[in-house]
């Protein structure tokens, strides 16, 4: 009898076991930090279609990018991996994948053709030696100028397509008693502004040289010192509170009419619509002002965790790697996270009319740019160019040219 | 293993029952000691170790001597940072002494309401810095707070916009601090002064020296053990400051407001400079030892001294 139940406890065991290994093969627990109403309503789109597909899905949200990103690596390294984690992708990824962390999705991703439908620029941020050790879902663009309709219409100003005609613009806004610029003055929001300036002013060439050699020489050109002094010249157009204010305030600013414009990423879009407001309606968008076409992408990316030491990635981390880049997901997910598909080739005409503009303008790859990190700059030197650009910026008696050089030595200590 | 044996045999004459009392103490210490010497001297030598390290997202093991160190010193920001250190520690815990000592001495003199008074300056203790430094945000925030408060009012020309300038911004931090642990530095203080002998008030009365002179000059060198406490308690609050100058002014405008804490997590967790946060940290670790260790030093020799006699 006693002999019996041992036999029946074993089996119901291997049984178990079994079972939990099949269920295994179809699970992926996915760390991310899209906590806010419109980020996990855009996460539930993939889950559902990998839910669809017979996968099991194990939400782990975790708030703040800095915390999700920490927590995913301290798994990792205990031993214990989430086996899909939000990541930015560049060279933090890179080094992860450099200790054999991370298990690469490129069976599926060459089944899916990823090479030819991602734009090049992403297909080499999200490769290590060869191999796709992320899959991109989407593109923000961070050289887009919100602007309020009403106000540009009260001061008699068209939507400015130089620099030059910003200012003119800003100074008759300015007299029709409207704050010019609504922002927010913390570090990564001057960047945004700034590299707007950057891409406005040198060019799309100049821009991707610049960030994708940090060359000397450039950092101290003359197309540099212009640079720092049309960046300079926005500072009076600026509001006295703007230090410290959050994104999300300064895009309130301008759907309300207290401000002009918001240089600022497409999540913008979310505020807007979250205020009842069609984005290209009362608040339209606009590439800023800029010489040449372009646009500046940042993506959001999943990784995988190799499982089990497994630098090939699970059926389930295929799985998801797929769902993630299916046209229909694609669209779904887009349209509610505010950004436009990774995948060039989804059709376009059921996107608002900002991020159609966008979709229209990346066929050309001409005009596709990366924000700063992504050109594979280590995290010291953007976080030095952040400190740069804001202390040029916050300072009332710093000279563009002292600007200037304060910013390439920034970069020569940091690299 | 030699001092228990002489723990042992020492007091064999007195009576073998005082052994066991203190190896049971001494047990009971294990744990502590074992926490204090793992995570807190355990941690800095591992923190120096990385410090000498190229490490980025990951601790690495590739050592190159000093470099994080040459890199630390080399940045702008870092010193910024250090600077703000000084001036808030002076202004700070100078700030808390006085103005706690002000209002201990109005409570002493035998204020009415006391009760009332004591509890509205200790208020400010049961929030945590992040809420003080939300609160202080709103109330500095010239387009919002009191700037625009006293301008509403008919003031127009009224100016109080330290905030959002970068040569002012740090001294916000202390307002802040200040407003938040006055209430403590005042019941230290308070209880000081209540120990103070009545005898020597009867004594000076008698004298006809002036109330002032008496807390001058008399009862202010009597509290100097609680003057020690107090600078001590505040300067353990100075130098782990981090979520005030988060929550208050994000380090900013620019870095104009950075403390070496933020700065050193900051580059830890949001920028993977594991080797120049952690150089980050050593320094200000010694710093701390270079400025305060005297001082700790020469109170507490007095205090033996003074047993001495």
């Amino acid at each position: 009898m006693k002999k019996f139940s041992k036999v029946a406890v074993l089996a119901a065991f291997m049984s178990t076991g079994v079972s939990a290994g099949a269920l295994h093969a179809q699970t992926a627990e996915v760390l991310h930090w899209w906590t806010s109403g419109s980020e996990q309503a855009a996460l539930a789109e993939v889950r559902k279609a990998f839910e669809a597909k017979g996968g099991a899905w194990v939400d782990t949200p975790i708030a703040g990018g800095g915390n999700a990103r920490a927590a995913a690596v301290n798994r990792m390294l205990g031993g214990d991996p989430a086996s899909v984690f939000q990541f930015s992708i560049g060279q933090q990824l890179r080094e992860l994948a450099d200790q054999g962390l991370l298990a690469n999705v490129d069976k599926i991703a060459s089944e899916e053709h990823w090479d030819e439908k991602l734009p090049p620029l992403i297909v080499k941020a999200a490769k290590y030696d060869g191999e796709y050790i992320a899959a991109p879902i989407n593109i923000h663009g961070e050289n887009w100028m919100f602007f309020n309709k009403a106000g540009l219409e009260k001061a008699g100003v068209d939507v400015p397509k130089s620099w030059s005609e910003f200012m003119t613009a800003a100074k008759k806004l300015e007299d029709a008693g409207i704050i010019p610029i609504g922002l927010g003055g913390q570090p990564w929001q001057e960047r945004i502004m700034f590299n707007s300036v950057l891409l406005g002013v040198g060019g799309r060439d100049f821009y991707a040289k610049l960030y994708s050699t940090l060359d000397d020489d450039l950092l101290a050109s003359d197309t540099m010192g212009k640079v720092f002094e049309t960046f300079a010249a926005l500072k009076p157009f600026v509001d006295e509170s703007s230090p410290g204010r959050n994104w999300n305030e300064a895009t309130n600013m301008v759907i309300k009419g207290d401000a002009a414009f918001q240089f600022m990423g497409d999540w913008a879009k979310g505020e807007i619509i979250a205020a009842g407001v069609e984005p290209g309606s009362t608040v339209g968008c606009a590439f800023a002002p800029a010489i040449d076409t372009a646009y500046i992408m940042t993506v959001d990316a999943f990784a995988f965790s190799a499982m089990d030491g497994e630098e090939e990635a699970t059926p389930a981390q295929a799985k998801m790697a797929q769902v993630m880049l299916e046209p229909d997901v694609q669209i779904a997910f887009n349209k509610k996270k505010g950004s436009i598909p990774a995948r060039l080739d989804v059709p376009a005409d059921s996107f608002d009319s900002c991020a159609q503009m966008a979709i229209k303008t990346l066929q050309d790859p001409k005009t596709h740019l990366v924000s700063t990190g992504l050109f594979g700059v280590p995290s010291s030197v953007s976080g030095a160019i952040d400190d740069s650009i804001s202390n040029f910026w916050n300072s009332a008696d710093m000279s563009p040219q002292e600007g200037q050089e304060q910013f390439r030595q920034a970069i020569a200590n940091a690299k | 293993m030699a001092e228990p044996a002489q723990g042992g045999l020492k007091p064999s004459q007195g009576g073998r029952r005082r052994w066991r009392p203190q190896w049971t103490a001494r047990m009971a210490l294990i744990p502590a000691m074992t926490i204090t010497i793992v995570c807190f001297y355990g941690f800095i030598i591992w923190t120096f170790v990385i410090s000498l390290t190229r490490s980025r997202l990951l601790p690495v093991y590739k050592f190159t001597g000093f470099d994080q160190y040459f890199r630390l010193f080399a940045n702008e920001r870092w010193w910024t940072a250090m600077q703000n250190l000084a001036i808030h520690g002076v202004l700070f815990i100078g700030g808390c002494m006085l103005f706690g000592y002000l209002l201990a001495i109005l409570i002493d003199r035998g204020i009415k309401a006391e009760g009332l008074f004591r509890t509205v300056f200790m208020l400010p203790l049961s929030m945590s810095f992040i809420v003080t430094g939300v609160i202080w945000q709103w109330v500095m925030n010239p387009g919002l707070g009191l700037q625009e408060a006293v301008r509403a009012l008919g003031w127009a020309s009224f100016e109080f916009n330290w905030i959002v300038r970068p040569d002012r911004s740090i001294y916000t931090l202390a307002i802040a601090g200040i407003w938040q642990q006055v209430g403590l530095c005042m019941a230290l203080f308070l209880a000081g002064l209540r120990n103070i002998d009545p005898n020597i008030w009867k004594a000076t009365r008698v004298d006809g020296i002036p109330v002032w002179r008496v807390y001058l000059h008399v009862i202010t060198p009597m509290l100097r053990t609680v003057f020690f406490t107090v600078f001590i308690l505040m300067s353990a609050i100075v130098m782990k400051a981090f979520d005030l100058v988060v929550a208050l002014t994000g380090g900013g405008p620019g870095f104009s407001s950075d403390l070496p804490a933020r700065f050193v997590v900051d580059h830890i967790l949001n920028r993977q400079e594991l080797g120049l946060g952690a150089a980050g940290a050593f320094v200000l670790l010694c710093t701390v030892i270079a400025v305060i260790s005297p001082y700790i030093h020469f109170e507490l020799r007095k205090e033996r001294g003074g047993r001495g006699h």
